[in-house]
């Protein structure tokens, strides 16, 4: 049997004088006006990093809601007396002003609302209703 | 990228290929494919491995697209430049060499490729397994094979 090293290792193909200048300006040429397939990324793709990090605060801020809501006491009613007692009640009665109730009240002349009517007709009206004469003495 | 790796390409594909116009048109294909996917070329990867890959499969086109055309026998020398229009012009071996080239054209396809670059590019385990996908285990055995039976023929004429 033959070993393989004993073939003498001499290339045995010939090529065109100058191939290689020629081929490589043709392979050039070629591909001058070829555009090299650049990897297209989808939109989504594109997005996607920023459409998860929107959904992720959306989803904390949903779930610090419902927390709150939870570990926060509710009132589900109020009384009349808790609305009386409450600061609403006190700072409305603190907001009015007695200074000028009392001048409201003192700029009213409560003898010209009273008709002019005397003692005499007062006792006379009275006695058609039998009252004694001494109990209205009493009184005056 | 076409300067550098255009001779070694040429050589590689020329071995496979055997003619000087079916590895010219082949060396042409391999930069034009490697121009317009280079998008999916993966830097983990050798820009060398990667063209021999592309490089390889042009062959590879080529010689199947020939085996369904051709009316001759693809595993002799002879026969091939008798088929072509460049008849031998582009060969020059001697005997030994004839008889050499007849016998890796006789191997499978994967023990031919394993051996020409192993033999030829002095390629190593390593770069060879990048390009054609297989581990260096299944290599180193392709090539063994593909030695002995070689030797065997050579033996036997």
């Amino acid at each position: 049997m033959k070993k393989i090293s004993e073939i003498p290792g001499k290339n045995p193909f010939k090529i065109p004088v100058n191939y290689f200048e020629e081929v490589n300006r043709k392979i050039i040429s070629a591909t001058t006006g070829i555009n090299g397939e650049s990897k297209k990324i989808s939109p989504y793709h594109r997005l996607r990093p920023y459409l998860a990090i929107a959904a992720s605060v959306a989803v904390l801020i949903v779930a610090v809601y419902f927390a709150v809501r939870l570990l926060s006491p509710v009132k589900t009613s109020t009384s009349v007396s808790e609305l009386l007692n409450s600061d609403y009640s006190e700072s409305y009665f603190n907001d009015i002003d007695i200074r000028s109730l009392e001048e409201s009240a003192a700029s009213v002349d409560l003898y010209d609302e009273m008709p002019d009517v005397s003692n005499k007709e007062i006792i006379d009206y009275l006695l058609l209703d039998d009252i004694e004469i001494s109990d209205i003495y009493d009184h005056l | 990228m076409v300067e550098k790796y255009s001779s070694r390409l040429y050589w590689h594909i020329r071995r496979l290929v055997i003619l000087h116009e079916d590895a010219d048109d082949a060396l042409q294909n391999t930069f034009i494919n490697a121009w317009r996917s280079i998008g999916r070329f993966r830097s983990e990867s050798s820009l060398y491995t990667w063209l021999y890959t592309i490089a390889t499969n042009e062959a590879l086109a080529l010689i199947n697209k020939r085996k369904k055309n051709a009316a001759v026998s693809l595993d002799d020398v002879g026969d091939i430049f008798a088929s072509s229009h460049e008849g031998s012009t582009w060969f020059d071996g001697d005997e030994a060499q004839v008889k050499l080239q007849n016998a890796i054209l006789k191997l499978p396809e994967k023990q031919r490729i394993v051996f020409n670059l192993k033999y030829f590019d002095e390629m190593t385990y390593e770069e060879m397994s990048g390009v054609l996908k297989t581990s260096e285990g299944a290599l180193k055995a392709s090539y063994h094979h593909a030695v002995k039976k070689i030797e065997k023929m050579l033996g036997g004429d």
